[in-house]
């Protein structure tokens, strides 16, 4: 799992069976002093509550299926949980 | 497997359910010599390691939701062991820097949070047991 800043949505009405109800976002993937590190991502919205702006953390491959209700779905990124804090050696960063 | 160093935890309250009341850490990557790989994961524990100490990553969800038992879980990233010793080329990669260079020991440590597993600023816990 890595960290990342959802910076917008994605619509489709027109999906695979089994993604109806689910919303994408589009994340940018963080490094871990919060950086943007790598290319943005659509990701699934698995906890039905993010939205743009907020730091999150998301899991990739098999097992971004495995966060939604249906698991069977073609999905290889989901937002897993919103931030609250990230506290590190150095100090809080959030 | 990988090797890490936990750096700090990532705290939650709006999370998927298979996170609930589990400790998520933020670990940098090592290389075998101990030296940060580039790059990071956040790891589910399951051993109860703290700030600063050398663990033992597993990042594959099959053999992660074995570990922790629930087979439907969104995880796939767990830290399962505390590493004490890698020994590259028959000289230990985590040991501290020389005493000589002084102050800044107990760096690699956890010194932040937790209690020191290693005994290196407590007895060892067998003394004092079973003394009357």
């Amino acid at each position: 799992m890595q960290l990342a800043r959802v910076i917008g949505t994605v619509v489709a009405t027109v999906k695979s069976p089994g993604l109806e109800g689910i919303k994408f976002l589009i994340i940018q993937p963080l490094d871990r002093q919060q950086r943007p590190s790598g290319g943005q991502l659509v990701a699934a919205d698995a906890i039905h509550m993010a939205g743009p702006g907020e730091l999150v953390y998301f899991v990739a491959a098999r097992e971004a299926a495995q966060a939604l209700p249906d698991t069977f779905v073609p999905v290889d990124h989901a937002i897993v949980g919103i931030v609250d804090a990230v506290a590190t050696l150095s100090g809080d960063e959030q | 497997m990988k090797l890490g160093r936990v750096v700090g935890t990532v705290v939650s309250t709006i999370n998927s359910p298979a996170f609930d009341d589990r400790t998520l850490l933020l670990c940098d990557l090592l290389d075998p010599q101990g030296r940060p790989a580039g790059g990071y994961l956040i790891a589910v524990d399951t051993v109860g390691a703290g700030a600063g100490e050398t663990v033992l990553i597993l990042d594959e969800g099959n053999s992660a939701r074995q570990i922790i038992g629930v087979s439907g879980a969104p995880i796939r990233t767990l830290v399962v062991g505390i590493v004490d010793e890698v020994i590259v080329g028959g000289t230990n990669a985590l040991a501290p820097a020389p005493v000589v260079a002084g102050a800044s020991r107990g760096r690699r440590r956890r010194d932040l949070w937790g209690s020191p597993r290693d005994g290196s600023s407590e007895p060892s816990s067998t003394s004092g047991s079973g003394e009357s």
